[in-house]
């Protein structure tokens, strides 16, 4: 047989395995009860489509060009009622604590019923990661009380993320450019906090989220170096909401514009400060700032995929629907050979949607990926049945303290090498946009298959088309994530590879 | 490009490009606010007043007399603007051309010769359907020398504001199908809401239920599917001529804002990879010019299978213009899906756009079997 230096060897020629086989190395290491858990959350988001998605659909997006004014007030109450703001965070700042790679499955169901509303339940994870991201203990938790005590007073409370600006969008997602990017939001440090102004722009669900994790620089020329994230809530003197957009589709979701005049953060309200954190041995201050932004993305963009393959799978069953109901040339439209075809072609882009964001998310349950320690199967049981007072009583006041700091920051920030935050980061990268392509690809399939009964509003096939192309933009455009799939997993093996340098 | 080859259209080019420029510009974004917003009138009397709307009605019926390459340089035009005049322009002149195939030019002139405005001269018909495909139909019945039409029929364009509607029924007892002119305003018939779809929302449509209706025969009983056809394979040259227009529109649209958004240091132009998209763009704005010029002066020329020209090009151009608008809107980014900026109206507007004359596919196959009959 093969030695164990020379298996090492060939396994870690390109195309590596460790980056190549996600799910076989991932799936070993799980906890088993993490199925029953994933059977449940699809059976209770299927009920949710059902009882609140389906009936709210068209008529929330007509109504929102009747009254362009419109905001979704009610569909947030609704979310909130069926617990999906805790669902996926952790015990250990009292959520539910569902096993975070099932979240994706989740955003699949809801997107194939309606991806406008998909977003009203989930962009709130995008912000909630960016706090988690910050592995401030204390400041985490005291956000998550918050949104858990919304959810049981019936008050809702949901986070959001305040990162693209009026001049800059691509560019502030990669530190790599965000020094040449013309940034504008500018966090003065002054005594006892930072004073903010400045704008965020195209900010989903910004309105009526209660905390904004807001990114702002405290040195425009030098960004990278500079960068504070904050966590604003609405009401904080000197912060106001401009205009919503008025969208394409996804409007259950609105997009907001976030203003700060002269608005102040008082310290225990900064999430991350790049100016203050720790040195560390693996690397420089701004490779520490795109680690934040990279264990955000490496989530979301996986998350993109799942809104993409959900909205890929919508449009797929209208049009088989459509197919199995409808004349054509004197016969079934399902019974024309072609339409057979293009029905397995858009089936087949289900699954390779799915298998993309499957695979992102087994990454991140590897060594270095964000789920990892959390998926350890001790901490996984005993955050699963220990009783919440228990951990509230015996975990919680460990936040405050150095040496629990210091853990958090050893296996999160010191815990994670450059290859893990690649690997994370590529695939999360190529489930973004093969999910959204393949989401707009079967939408306009649909339509081509649907002809004139396709174009009607009320039997949605031209809904899921406006709705499935922001997929294409948002969380990094496609062509920002192929740049980065390249620079994570494909440029490394041509030492000369230069990425954003041209 | 048609205006270089034949420089008779140059008066048409100027015409359609200073109305587009001056009508049509400004107001892009709240005409298309339509069902939710008023609907742009003077706009389509003014188009009417100019002659827009009977560019190949013969001068004897009331129109211009202008062969298909006039319709598609007005087309293009207009629709690089706003594709909703375009899919109002394109209804009418199909339902003329299908009468006109069926010989009914004293129809036409009787229904140009009554009409006081543009809304009484437009005729509206199921312009996204090949009625031969689909088995929904109206029925006919004929008592002494006149027929009465019972039944409903879906997404009539234009119904809700023209005179008159063109629509396929099939006459109790036979077979195929055939056309009939209706009157709009007659008692019996009942409309639908304004029809809120994908594109084109300033050209809406409606659904009609007719209960004893009269309706005037076009042509022979039970020759609706040849002329439908007739006026088919010329007006896919039509299609062809919006889509080209939709394109021009999205990629001037690209190109004049990569010139001016920055990211990453510089305007996003400077990008390679954008660059890339902005050049398959320009290909296919160039490819679907010469496409459009051949199939309107094939269809002209009548030359040995002209209508397979004509198919193709617009089967090709929806195609194309549904990819080049989807990376239309991507250069813009977040901006580009917005209603601020008119990439995303297009980038509806060519997917509705190929949805005119029949399903897609069905289009492809019909072309197989043009070919196999021609040979």
């Amino acid at each position: 047989m093969i030695k164990p230096k020379e298996n090492r060897s060939l396994l870690n020629r390109e195309p590596r395995f460790e980056d190549s086989f996600m799910s076989v190395q991932a799936m070993p290491k799980l906890p088993r009860i993490q199925l029953k858990e994933t059977k449940d959350l699809i059976s209770h988001t299927r009920r949710f489509n059902e009882e609140v998605v389906r009936p709210l659909a068209l008529k929330t997006d007509r109504g929102s060009f009747e009254d362009p004014e419109y905001l979704p007030w009610e569909l947030v109450k609704k979310a909130n009622e069926w617990g999906f703001y805790t669902l996926f965070i952790p015990k250990l700042f009292g959520g539910q604590g569902y096993s975070l790679p099932s979240h994706g499955y989740v955003i699949e169901e809801l997107s194939s019923a309606c991806v406008g509303i998909a977003n009203v339940a989930f962009v709130h994870y995008l912000g909630f990661m960016t706090v988690l991201a910050s592995w401030n203990m204390p400041l985490i938790n005291k956000i998550c009380r918050e949104v858990v005590e919304g959810e049981r007073s019936g008050n809702p409370c949901i986070i959001s993320l305040a990162i693209t600006e009026p001049g800059a969008g691509t560019d502030v997602e990669e530190c790599a450019l965000v020094d040449r990017a013309r940034v504008s939001c500018y966090a003065e440090k002054v005594k006892g906090g930072y004073v903010v102004n400045g704008s965020k722009i195209f900010i989903s669900m910004g309105h009526v989220s209660t905390w904004h994790a807001l990114v702002a620089y405290s040195d425009l020329k030098k960004p990278s170096e500079n960068t504070v994230v904050l966590a604003v809530k609405t009401g904080t003197k000197g912060f106001s909401f401009g205009k919503h957009e008025d969208k394409m589709g996804q409007r259950a979701c609105p997009a907001s514009e976030l203003i700060f005049e002269d608005c102040f953060i008082p310290d225990e309200c900064v999430l991350a400060d790049s100016r203050s954190m720790p040195r560390s041995r693996k690397r420089t201050t701004s490779e520490l700032v795109n680690q934040i932004i990279h264990y955000v993305v490496e989530v979301t963009r996986n998350s993109v995929g799942a809104f993409g393959t959900g909205v890929a799978r919508g449009a797929y069953e209208h049009a088989l629907k459509f197919a199995g109901e409808t004349m054509v040339d004197g016969k079934l439209l399902i019974n024309h050979e072609w339409a057979q075809v293009m029905l397995a072609e858009m089936y087949k882009n289900v699954i390779t949607g799915r298998l993309a964001y499957t695979e992102g998310q087994y990454a991140n349950s590897l060594h270095g990926g964000i789920y990892n320690f959390l998926q350890f199967k001790p901490l996984y049981y005993y955050l699963k049945y220990a009783p919440q007072a228990m951990i509230d009583t015996f975990v919680v006041p460990l936040y405050e303290t150095k040496l629990f700091g210091w853990l958090i920051r050893q296996i999160y920030i010191e815990g994670q090498s450059m290859e893990d935050q690649h690997r994370c980061s590529g695939w999360a990268s190529l489930a973004k946009f093969v999910g959204s392509d393949m989401g707009v690809k079967n939408c306009q399939l649909a339509l081509e298959m649907m002809g004139q009964t396709g174009l009607r509003h009320e039997r949605g096939a031209e809904k899921f088309l406006r709705d499935s192309k922001l997929l294409q933009i948002y969380e990094g455009t496609n062509q920002l994530n192929r740049l980065n799939l390249f620079d994570c997993l494909i440029g490394r093996s041509v030492p000369q590879a230069r990425v954003f340098e041209e | 490009m048609l205006a270089t080859i034949k420089c008779e259209l140059k008066s048409f080019e100027d015409l359609a490009h200073s109305f587009a420029a001056k009508e049509l510009s400004a107001n892009r974004d709240a005409n298309d606010r339509y069902p939710f917003g008023p609907f742009f009138d003077a706009v389509v009397a003014k188009a009417y007043e100019v002659g827009l709307l009977g560019a190949t009605l013969p001068e004897e019926c009331g129109g211009i007399g202008q062969g298909m390459s006039a319709l598609c340089v007005i087309l293009e035009h207009i629709s690089a603007v706003d594709a909703s005049l375009g899919g109002i322009i394109f209804t009418n002149a199909l339902a003329q051309e299908i009468i006109l195939a069926g010989g009914g030019k004293d129809l036409l002139s009787g229904v140009m010769g009554k009409a006081s405005d543009a809304k009484s001269a437009l005729i509206a018909c199921p312009s996204c359907v090949n009625p031969s495909e689909t088995q929904t139909m109206l029925e006919a019945v004929k008592i002494k020398d006149t027929y009465i039409l019972n039944g409903a029929i879906e997404y009539v364009v234009l119904a809700g504001l023209s005179g008159h509607a063109l629509v396929p029924a099939k006459i109790k007892g036979q077979e195929g199908y055939s056309f009939f002119l209706i009157n709009l305003t007659d008692k019996g018939l009942t409309k639908g809401a304004p029809i809120f779809s994908l594109g084109l929302h300033a050209c809406p449509a409606v659904d009609l239920t007719l209960v004893g209706i009269q309706g005037t025969l076009v042509g022979q009983e039970g020759q609706g599917g040849t002329y439908f056809d007739q006026a088919d394979a010329r007006m896919h040259s039509a299609v062809a001529a919006m889509q080209c227009g939709i394109m021009k529109g999205s990629f001037q649209e690209a190109l004049a804002y990569s010139q001016e958004r920055f990211q990453g240091g510089w305007e996003i132009i400077n990008w390679s990879s954008l660059r890339m998209l902005l050049g398959d763009m320009a290909v296919q704005v160039k490819v679907a010019e010469m496409v459009v010029s051949e199939a309107a002066l094939a269809v002209e020329q009548q030359g040995q299978g002209w209508e397979l020209y004509s198919r193709a090009a617009s089967i090709h151009l929806s195609e194309l213009a549904t990819k080049l608008t989807t990376d239309g809107i991507q250069v813009l980014g977040g901006n580009g899906y917005m209603k601020d900026y008119g990439q995303e109206k297009r980038f509806r507007d060519a997917k509705h756009v190929q949805a005119f004359l029949g399903l897609a596919p069905m289009r492809k196959l019909a072309l197989v079997s043009a070919i196999v009959k021609d040979v």
